[in-house]
């Protein structure tokens, strides 16, 4: 073939060009470790990418979002087990102020235990987490429970503990699309809605019933707090079945929240080795370029005449 | 005597012969590095007829017989359409790698932004009447709204850009077109001149007509006269003979006011599908970058409209019906460049609807609705999500085939280029050989002269 002199500069310019775009490519590569940066380094990669991404993101949120409700219900937990320790000591009250033995003195001594218990409870019942009365259902920007009021006599006002809460139970969401109710329905817990029994209506039953030195009538609570107990230890159960529910959704969302990111990794960075191998090989294949061509420009008859 | 005299004339056409011959050596080494030049051949002939002496022939010399240009018609004629192809996929592909809206891992980009706003829903929905959470969903629906902005604004700017290139490249055109013509009467006229080949004419006109194959992607014609026409794809005549058309950029309504391009031929306006580098914009305009355009904006529309249904669903902290989350975007053209959250929204959080009818202030299963919207099938079939990742492969797919088309283009316009280049252009060790050729020759000849004078002398000293 015959060769020119424009030939031998135009290769020079092609060739050189061609090499140092490639070590640019490489370089850049290398350097910021990102093997897609635009759409048409690999378009399949691209539009996997930010669905890969999304997926990461939607599975982070349900991850934190789960694991606050979680948090949650075990503020919730922790005002039911206050309630049930709280019962427990009332029918131990209700046991022992029932018998003919003990003096009205000693039975409004009761009276005052079981007020202080109510009033315990109330406060645990309207636990607060995030600024938000947990045990409200949705209605959950006013305390749930009214507080402890007692009469000119000493007895407890049966407005006591009325709740102001709703049925309403809250749902977040354990997998894309799956929801999971979050909350305890404290009317039903507590309140005994839809057929159970009122604790805190039984409770002030006991002190009334204390503060009037009626035994009888005192003994006459200890049905309705067991009934209270096991209906309270059934929502507890409820709670605790949804909190682990909602702790294996944390650890699930989490786990493939990792498993995308690492899809995401896969897709878009760029093999360290491979990268500086590029990186290397672009440097030589460019440096041959350089060399082939100083050394085809030094060859030429004007030297020579 | 007369002999004599004779070798002094012969040597004198000789040495003019030589000289010709240098100066073609000088004319090809000072374009040596011309772009479009094919390098010229002189060829010299013995000076007919040869003079009879007695029974034998006696030759009168060398004269300079023609010079021609070394040209293969062959590799020519396939150039312009090389040259074409090349600049096409060449000016698409750099267009659409030069658009960075659809980036996948660009942050604050549409995908970001879209994750953003379903993560602050399902933060809402955790709890649903806090108002920080409720202003941080807020925030992110106006981010999302800007993202969709944002990006139909790059996409868009792109397109826009490369109406500044057509109408930049159209008055190029036109010259070129204008410059052909022109030669093509040159040409004609040199011809009929009777001065042989006007070899610089045409290779200007052959550097005209690769430039123009370049920029519109007109295939060159020649014709009996010896001029050469060109004809846009498509066959409208861009160049006949000696008439040159005019192409003319103008905005186009129904494609947004961008500009379109018709060919005026004789007062009467066609309309003008270009190849080359024009066509090349042209396809990535209204090709990967309008279906883009599209695809987010069809995005924007659907999306709006099912988070607007969803939204609207439910009630807002203070109980009322929730007003649409985006203001009415319209038509789905241009859904992308209008979408905006409600004023009333943006400007007080309570107005979010994430409860549903008859709940709490805490509720938030209306939140876990708009939640739904994320996976919820759109107009094409695929959640928001996929649909944005179809526009992103989609567009990425249309850049990289073009970049290889670019690649493989311009790999054989290279090979081609070297070909003609081989074969046509100047090798300054071949000029310079034949510049030692016909000095050589000039030197003999001198040397003839010379003698035959010396001759002359001897003659006349003849007593």
């Amino acid at each position: 073939m015959r060769v020119t002199d424009r030939m031998m500069f135009e290769r020079a310019v092609r060739e050189g060009g061609l090499s140092r775009g490639r070590l640019d490519e490489a370089t850049q590569r290398a350097a910021s470790g990102v093997r897609v940066a635009h759409p048409k380094d690999d378009p399949g990669a691209a539009g996997m990418i930010s669905m890969e991404q999304a997926r990461a993101e939607r599975l982070d949120a349900i991850a934190t979002t789960a694991g606050r409700a979680s948090d949650e219900l075990q503020a919730a937990d922790g005002a039911l087990s206050e309630v049930a320790n709280a019962i427990a000591r009332a029918r131990e009250l209700a046991v022992q102020l029932s018998s003919s033995t003990y003096s009205a003195a000693e039975r409004v001594s009761g009276a005052k235990e079981v007020q202080g218990l109510i009033q315990s409870v109330v406060a645990s019942l309207n636990v607060k987490v995030g600024g938000r009365y947990v045990l409200a259902g949705t209605s959950d920007g006013a305390a749930p429970f009214t507080g402890l009021t007692l009469d000119a006599f000493g007895n407890v006002d049966p407005a006591t503990g009325a709740y102001a809460g709703d049925g309403n139970v809250r749902q977040v969401e354990i997998a894309p699309g799956l929801l999971q109710d979050a909350s305890v329905r404290a009317d039903v817990a507590v309140k005994g809605a839809g057929g159970g029994v009122d604790v805190l209506a039984t409770l002030i039953a006991l002190a009334n019933a204390l503060q009037a030195n009626d035994p009888a009538l005192a003994g006459s609570t200890l049905g309705d707090l067991a009934r209270g107990t096991e209906q309270v230890a059934t929502a507890r159960g409820t709670g605790g079945a949804a909190m682990a529910g909602l702790d294996g959704a944390v650890a699930a969302n989490q786990a493939a929240r990792d498993d995308a990111k690492g899809r995401v990794s896969s897709l878009a960075d760029a093999d360290a080795i491979q990268a500086a191998t590029d990186l290397a090989l672009a440097a030589r294949a460019l440096d041959a370029a350089l060399t082939a061509t100083a050394r085809s420009f030094q060859l030429t008859l004007l030297d020579k005449l | 005597m007369t002999d004599l005299l004779r070798i002094l004339t012969s040597g004198a056409a000789s040495l003019a012969a030589q000289t010709a011959a240098t100066a073609t050596a000088s004319h090809n080494l000072e374009n040596a590095a011309t772009p479009g030049y094919a390098r010229q051949r002189v060829a010299l002939e013995a000076t007919l007829p040869a003079e009879r002496v007695g029974n034998a022939y006696i030759g009168r010399g060398a004269i300079l017989g023609t010079v021609t240009q070394a040209r293969d018609r062959f590799l020519e004629a396939q150039l312009p359409a090389a040259y074409g192809q090349a600049a096409r996929s060449s000016a698409g592909a750099e267009t659409l790698e030069a658009v960075h809206a659809l980036d996948p891992e660009t942050p604050g980009g549409l995908g970001d932004a879209l994750s953003g706003f379903y993560s602050a829903l399902r933060q809402l929905s955790q709890n649903g009447s806090d108002p920080g959470l409720r202003q941080a969903a807020v925030g992110a629906a106006r981010s999302l709204a800007l993202a969709f902005n944002r990006t139909r604004q790059g996409l868009e700017d792109a397109r826009t850009g490369v109406d500044a290139k057509v109408a930049g490249s159209v008055s190029e055109v036109n010259e070129l077109a204008r410059s052909v013509a022109s030669l093509n009467r040159d040409i004609r006229a040199a011809r009929a001149g009777g001065s042989g080949e006007p070899n610089d004419l045409l290779d200007a006109r052959q550097k005209a007509v690769d430039r123009l194959a370049e920029l519109t992607g007109a295939s060159p014609v020649p014709t009996s006269e010896g001029d050469v026409s060109l004809f846009l794809p498509g066959g409208a005549a861009l160049v006949t003979s000696m008439t040159a058309s005019s192409l003319a950029a103008a905005a186009d309504p129904a494609n947004g006011g961008h500009l379109a391009l018709q060919l005026s031929v004789g007062g009467a306006a066609v309309s003008a599908a270009p190849g080359g580098q024009l066509g090349g914009l042209l396809d990535a305009r209204d090709g990967a970058l309008r279906e883009a355009v599209n695809g987010i904006d069809q995005l924007a529309y659907d999306l709006a409209g099912a988070v607007n249904a969803a939204h609207g669903a439910g009630v807002d902290l203070d109980g009322n019906p929730g007003l649409a989350l985006f203001d009415p975007v319209g038509a789905a053209g241009g859904a992308a460049a209008r979408i905006a959250v409600n004023g009333s929204i943006s400007a007080n959080a309570r107005l979010l609807a994430a409860a549903s009818a008859g709940g709490g202030a805490g509720d938030a299963r209306n939140a876990l609705a708009l939640i739904a919207t994320e996976t919820q099938a759109l107009s094409g079939g695929l959640d928001a999500t996929g649909a944005l990742a179809q526009v992103t492969s989609a567009f990425g797919a249309s850049a990289s085939r073009l970049a290889a088309a670019a690649e493989m283009d311009a790999a054989l316009r290279g090979n081609l280029e070297s070909m003609r280049e081989s074969y046509s252009g100047v090798s300054i060790d071949e000029e310079l050989i034949e510049m030692q050729k016909a000095q050589r020759a000039y030197q003999a000849i001198t040397k003839v002269i010379q003698t035959s004078s010396e001759m002359f002398d001897t003659l006349l000293q003849l007593k």
